[in-house]
């Protein structure tokens, strides 16, 4: 069977600037695949791409195995959910949902059928004719996810379309998504910048960055095997360690030796070392790590689950979370220690 | 505060009390005196068009409606309001449609100096009405099809009036355009509407306000117009502002206040329209 979606080494620019650059990326069908990346990363103008709103300077989009790249909005079989829903403010909710089905000159009968169909997915039954005015913001992207899937495209195209919404409306309309997406089997690429929303939903996340695609692979393995430092450091928290180490003894960027030993430490040279502060242990939890560090408590952060201690080593400046009550003071020393796996080290 | 600074504190406030007073005083009178000034030449002409008296002169010793049955009996004055009224929307179509379109294509793409043509489109609307009529009566005065000339004709002043009227449309919903928000067009473009039906069923309902407008304006351009039509018209189409001028010169009977009455009814009718749209369109859209 051919891709649902094929991006064979697509690129856009304007003028000087290259949002997109020579993007590659093939999506089976009933994949959901999240473009997340920092602003700016092309995340947005790739999506435009896929749905027709730009054309590419370069390359070739295939929806279905059919190339597109020529081909304007209307002409492909792709629904795009706007960050402000976009819902006409003119028609009704059922005229919306109509609008779509009426442009492919389906019959009246199954227009409603399919209207009445398409809100009872999204839990909007009843509010026919309310106009897009006298709906909570919530409530306009359900009608906006309702249009687009009446008209059962073969690729849905989401543009951040929760950054709009309050944190608890959020993950209500993303579990409802997440739930559609299981049971109606879309393919979907969901564009957006919110690492939770990525790793909740997606079967696969690609990593943006200077309209680039760093990596893409499942969430568990984005999170657990970053290809490289930069989606390492973009996904998750993490604390950048900058060392030169010689002849296994490592020293700051000062050249100051600091207290830090490794149990494999790389060749002599600058590198990164870096580390999930979740997963740093300090105090007495830290004996017995493979490696240590020993560091000096500049201040701490209680936030909410757990103390944030901020330690310095030398030059070296990294933190650590721990549940339960404050246990160490400002000012006090204290040794910090992680296992070699939890670790990951770039050449700086 | 020192006792000098409060005392003196205190002083201000109460004569800052007083001048409120005299300032709302003032603005009360300022604002009558513009009123009065504004209505008094409607007043007396509405007044004077119902004089039983046969010159327009005060005082008025007796009131009747004969001027207004003489008006509609006399066929020279209702063609020439129909030759109003049949230019002003010529005008109205015209206009509208050439302005709307102009508008959205340069609103949607981009022109090659875009600020130019902006300019050159707005240039009518500040050349005098003198210089307008003589221009179109000099290029095109010439046309003749079989027998039908176009100087003199109903066409000739539709097209004048349209040079003031199109500019205006354009303006209008060149500005109207820009506030209708880009995605909401990707969206239909999105579900499969083609540019046309897009155009026509998701943009003009959406600046439906600003073309109603737009026409009215146009109407009430074309209603008001006197200069051009007075060089374009020939004896069968004078429009109602010529044929006034023309029989001031004979003769000041009440009869020309009726005319001005009708004229201005037509007008505000049409702005008054405009009005109760616009109001309706808002609370339609719960704004
Ligand atoms: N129409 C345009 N004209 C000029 N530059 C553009 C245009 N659209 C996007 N860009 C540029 O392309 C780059 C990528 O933009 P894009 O909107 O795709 O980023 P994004 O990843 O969606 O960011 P965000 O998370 O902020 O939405 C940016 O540098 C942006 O300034
Ligand atoms: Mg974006």
């Amino acid at each position: 069977m051919a891709l649902a979606l094929e991006l064979d080494q697509v690129s856009r620019s304007y003028g000087a600037v290259v949002a997109v650059d020579s993007v590659s990326l093939d999506v089976e069908g009933g994949e959901f695949v999240t473009l997340l990346g920092p602003s700016g990363s092309g995340k947005t103008t790739t999506l435009r791409l896929i749905g027709g709103f730009e054309r590419p300077n370069g390359g070739a989009i295939s929806i279905a195995g059919r190339r597109v790249d020529h081909l304007p909005p209307y002409k492909r079989n792709t629904a795009t959910i706007f960050q402000s829903g976009a819902l006409f403010p003119h028609k009704t909710v059922a005229e919306n949902i109509a609008y779509g089905l009426r442009m492919h000159a389906m019959n009246p009968s199954l227009i409603r059928e399919r209207v009445g169909e398409a809100l009872g997915i999204v839990q909007m039954g009843g509010f026919e004719e309310r106009y897009p005015s006298q709906l909570s913001g919530g409530q306009k992207q359900r009608v906006a996810l309702a249009r687009s899937l009446a008209l059962r495209p073969s690729l849905l195209l989401f543009d951040e379309p929760l950054s709009a919404l309050d944190l608890s409306l959020r993950l209500q309309l993303r579990a409802d998504i997440k739930r559609l997406h299981d049971e109606l089997q879309f393919t979907a690429i969901y564009v957006t910048h919110d690492q939770s929303e990525a790793m909740a939903m997606s079967s696969r996340v690609a990593i943006m960055n200077c309209g680039r695609i760093e990596q893409v692979a499942p969430p568990q393995q984005i999170y657990n095997e970053p290809a490289n430092e930069f989606v390492y450091s973009f996904i998750g928290e993490s604390c950048c360690l900058p060392v030169r180490i010689d002849d296994g003894a490592a020293r700051d960027q000062q050249g100051r030796p600091v207290d830090i030993r490794l149990a494999e430490p790389p060749s002599s040279g600058a590198w990164r070392l870096y580390l999930r502060p979740s997963r740093i242990r300090i105090g007495n939890e830290a004996h017995g790590c493979a490696n240590t560090a020993r560091g000096r408590v500049r201040f701490t952060e209680f936030l909410g689950d757990f103390n944030r201690y901020h330690l310095v080593a030398g030059g070296l400046e990294f933190f650590c979370d721990r549940a339960g009550e404050r246990q160490y003071q400002i000012g006090e020393e204290v040794e910090a220690g992680w296992d070699t796996g939890d670790m990951k080290v770039f050449a700086a | 505060m020192t006792e000098a600074a409060l005392a003196q504190s205190v002083g201000s406030g109460r004569l800052a009390g007083i001048s409120v007073t005299v300032w709302r005083a003032a603005g009360i009178v300022f604002a009558s005196f513009v009123t009065l000034y504004v209505l008094i030449p409607i007043g007396v002409t509405i007044a004077m068009s119902f004089n039983d008296g046969s010159f327009i002169r005060f005082p008025i010793t007796s009131w009747s409606l004969r001027w207004y049955e003489g008006f509609f009996a006399s066929t020279r004055w209702t063609q020439a309001l129909a030759n109003s009224l049949v230019i002003a929307l010529g005008t109205t179509v015209i206009s509208t449609v050439s302005g709307i379109l102009a508008a959205w294509t340069f609103d949607r793409y981009n022109l090659p100096l875009k600020n130019v043509i902006y300019v050159l489109i707005m240039l009518p609307l500040f050349t005098p009405g003198v210089v307008l009529g003589l221009g179109i009566a000099i290029a095109f005065g010439g046309i003749e099809i079989g027998g039908w000339s176009f100087f003199g004709s109903r066409g000739s002043v539709v097209i004048a009036h349209s040079l003031w009227a199109m500019p205006l449309v354009f303006m209008l919903m060149e500005a109207t355009f820009r506030t209708v928000d880009r995605r909401i067009i990707e969206a239909s473009y999105d579900l499969g509407g083609r540019p046309v039906r897009t155009f026509f069923e998701i943009v003009l309902p959406m600046v439906s306000t600003g073309v109603i407008s737009s026409a009215l304006f146009a109407f009430v351009i074309s209603l008001n117009e006197f200069v051009m039509a007075l060089f374009l018209t020939s004896r069968g189409t004078q429009t109602l502002p010529v044929l006034m001028w023309l029989s001031l010169r004979s003769a000041g009977t009440p009869e020309l206040a009726v005319t001005a009455v009708v004229l201005a009814t037509a007008v505000f009718a049409c702005m008054s329209l405009v009005m109760v749209w616009y109001v309706r369109q808002l609370r339609k859209l719960g704004r």
